[in-house]
């Protein structure tokens, strides 16, 4: 990058290029050395999870099949099936996508297409507020209200105190934002021509939010659901919190259950030994949900990838 | 103008890293010799307490390094709270990491200068500590009776016996499957997590040191935050769970705590040792760590002497005036010839 564009300069403006400017040469390292330092701390955190990932998967007790496919998870009697972790996980992570796509969509259809330029300027910093909550808060959010006023509907006999759906509401309103905004981006990304030939077919507002602008904008109304998804799938605070603190394989989002992230919490919270299994599980675990997240945000950049190409 | 504002800050900042780094070195170098010149038994006055020499912690001087049973550490804390309140002006620590960690730290790796623990020393660790050259000396300083409790809003339950309570934590399913007067609803249960001292004592006493049944058990919540699972507790009245006395003291409004084996936790029952989950809560030293550090003879000296006036208020059981008069004859014996 700098080197093309020095080159450029050679050719052109040669006299400006020539002269050292000090405060230049410090910035482009400071940035330079910035960039790197972030890449190699990306690369030393998979290093540290594949390498105690190892340890855990290549003691005697742990098999690989056992791993994806018993359902109790307690590593202190060696038992090492991830599906009640990994299911409360996709309970949770399902739960708050069903609450923050459907309000998220409708917020973003709100503000391109109907909002005046006052209403927008006023709501979108609002809105864009939930976004900046420390999410301890929205875990106490959860355990002081949502359940509460899950209980109090449902009956306290079915919701118990810890459970897996008001966890995901609350995740749900934390994701939010970010769903509304990725997708108030993909549909002002349609262009205008669209709409005016709706229009000039006679189409209502409604009918082009609808059967025009939205459909035109679907791949990256995807790309913010995946992108809510993968953010939901690595929420921690609030399940530590709300979900639940022992594994349990249920499908009741009205049961306590521990996420993978939640596990992750409660056992590096505790003083784990090193070099137990208890430990090395917990890297097995995160190295896991770093796949999962890392094949989720791989999957909506190639989303929005192809949603690009449509038009330009 | 942008450029030279960007320069500017970033000088800024590296400078104060550099600053920043400088103090810290130049702090650690001033307290350093004010600690070795200390000859170290100033703090001792004339008069006595229940027989140890009377502590002025306005004189001591140095570092306490303490670590151990996560049951122990609020008196710990409460005591080193009065310590301090009384002029004591040096940190002490003390690290809430389970028994058996916080002996690993004390005689292993020699960290520590005391060990808080709710068990005794396994002859194990004494040989552990004999290997770093060191003699743990026992100090009992009170007695927990572990809570087993249930909600407020549980009517059905008001005692349990040793064995119902492993068949609660392990397997059964309902409530009615223990008792067939009890309703026919899931059992929700609350333990401290696998770390805990808690946990391992109630393994011990309940399900003879092994832990496979009440993991396996479902609807199983484990967490080292007693807190969760006092709400836990206190949300359904099918759920059961237990802890230290103390966290039950502290929510004695919410909670219900039964009668193992038709005997309450009190203090008398705790004093004749009829309550089966009543168990002391200990302090270990070594007499080589009291005579060269005397801050920590003195910590001792102030806990052994003062530690049944707080002990209530934090929500254990004063050990027996004989086993606490041997804990300070321990002392005594320690420190012998050197004051």
């Amino acid at each position: 990058m700098y080197m093309s564009e020095q080159r450029k300069g050679d050719t052109a403006i040669v006299s400006i290029k020539r002269k050292i400017r000090p405060g230049e040469v410090v910035i482009h390292a400071v940035l330079l050395s910035c960039a790197l330092l972030s890449i190699a701390i990306t690369l030393g955190i998979v290093i540290i999870l594949v390498k105690e990932s190892i340890l855990f998967f290549g003691s005697k007790e742990v098999r690989l099949v056992d791993f994806f496919s018993t359902t109790t998870w307690q590593p202190m009697i060696q038992k090492f099936g991830i599906l009640p972790l990994l299911n409360a996980t996709l309970t949770t992570s399902f739960i708050a996508v069903l609450t923050a796509v459907p309000i998220g969509i409708a917020v973003a259809v709100y503000l391109s297409e109907y909002a005046s330029g006052k209403t927008r300027n006023t709501l979108k910093p609002v809105i864009e507020v939930l976004a900046g909550i420390p999410t301890v808060v929205y875990g106490y959010f959860a355990i002081t209200f949502m359940t509460p006023l899950l209980r109090s509907i449902f009956g306290e006999n079915i919701v118990e105190i810890y459970n897996t759906a008001s966890a995901g509401i609350v995740i749900g309103i934390l994701i939010l934002p970010l769903v509304a905004s990725m997708s108030e981006d993909a549909l002002n990304a349609v262009p205008r021509t669209l709409r005016e030939a709706a229009y000039g077919l006679g189409a209502t507002k409604m009918e082009t939010s609808l059967k025009v602008v939205l459909p035109a904008a679907f791949s990256g109304l995807a790309a913010a659901f995946i992108v809510g998804l993968s953010r939901a799938v690595g929420e921690t605070m609030i399940v530590a919190l709300a979900a639940g603190a022992g594994p349990n394989f249920t499908l009741n989002p009205f049961k306590a259950a521990e996420t993978i992230t939640g596990y992750i919490v409660r056992i590096s919270g505790g003083d784990v030994s090193y070099n137990t299994l208890d430990y090395n599980s917990i890297f097995a675990l995160g190295l896991f949900l770093f796949i999962i997240t890392l094949t989720l945000n791989m999957i909506s950049r190639k989303v929005v990838e192809k949603y690009r190409e449509v038009y330009d | 103008m942008k450029k030279l504002f960007l320069t500017l800050v970033l000088v800024l900042v590296s400078a104060s890293l550099i600053f920043a780094g400088g103090s810290k070195e130049e702090a650690s170098k001033t307290s350093a010799p004010a600690e070795s010149s200390t000859t170290g038994f100033e703090w001792i006055l004339d008069s006595t307490v229940h027989g140890l020499p009377e502590v002025n912690p306005l004189n001591v001087t140095g570092n306490i390094v303490t670590a151990g049973s996560s049951t122990v550490f609020p008196l710990s804390e409460r005591m080193a709270e009065r310590f301090k309140d009384e002029g004591y002006e040096y940190n002490i620590t003390i690290d809430s990491i389970g028994s058996g960690a916080g002996f690993e730290r004390f005689t292993v790796t020699g960290e520590t200068d005391i060990a808080n623990a709710s068990r005794s020393i396994k002859d194990k660790e004494r040989v552990q500590a004999a290997e770093i050259g060191l003699d743990p000396i026992e100090f009992r300083v009170g007695t927990d009776a572990l809570a087993v409790t249930v909600s407020k809003k549980n009517t059905f339950i008001q005692e349990a016996t040793l064995e119902e309570l492993a068949f609660i934590f392990s397997y059964a399913e309902t409530w009615k499957e223990v008792r067939s007067e009890w309703p026919d609803e899931p059992i929700l249960r609350f333990s401290p997590g696998t770390d805990s001292g808690t946990f391992d004592y109630f393994v011990e006493e309940v399900f003879d040191k092994d832990a496979e049944p009440i993991l396996s058990a479902n609807n199983l919540q484990l967490s080292e935050d007693d807190n969760i699972l006092v709400q836990g507790i206190e949300g359904s009245p099918y759920a059961i769970g237990y802890f230290g006395y103390a966290y039950y003291y502290e929510n004695k409004d919410a909670l219900n705590i039964l009668k193992i084996d038709g005997i309450e936790a009190s203090q008398e029952n705790v004093d004749n040792a009829s309550y089966p989950l009543a168990r002391p809560l200990f302090m270990y030293s070594d007499a080589e760590i009291m005579r060269s550090k005397p801050q920590v003879a003195a910590f001792l000296a102030f806990y052994l002497a003062y530690v049944n006036e707080e002990i209530v208020d934090v929500g254990y059981f004063p050990a027996n005036e004989k086993v606490l008069q041997e804990a300070r004859n321990s002392w005594l014996a320690a420190m012998k010839g050197t004051y």
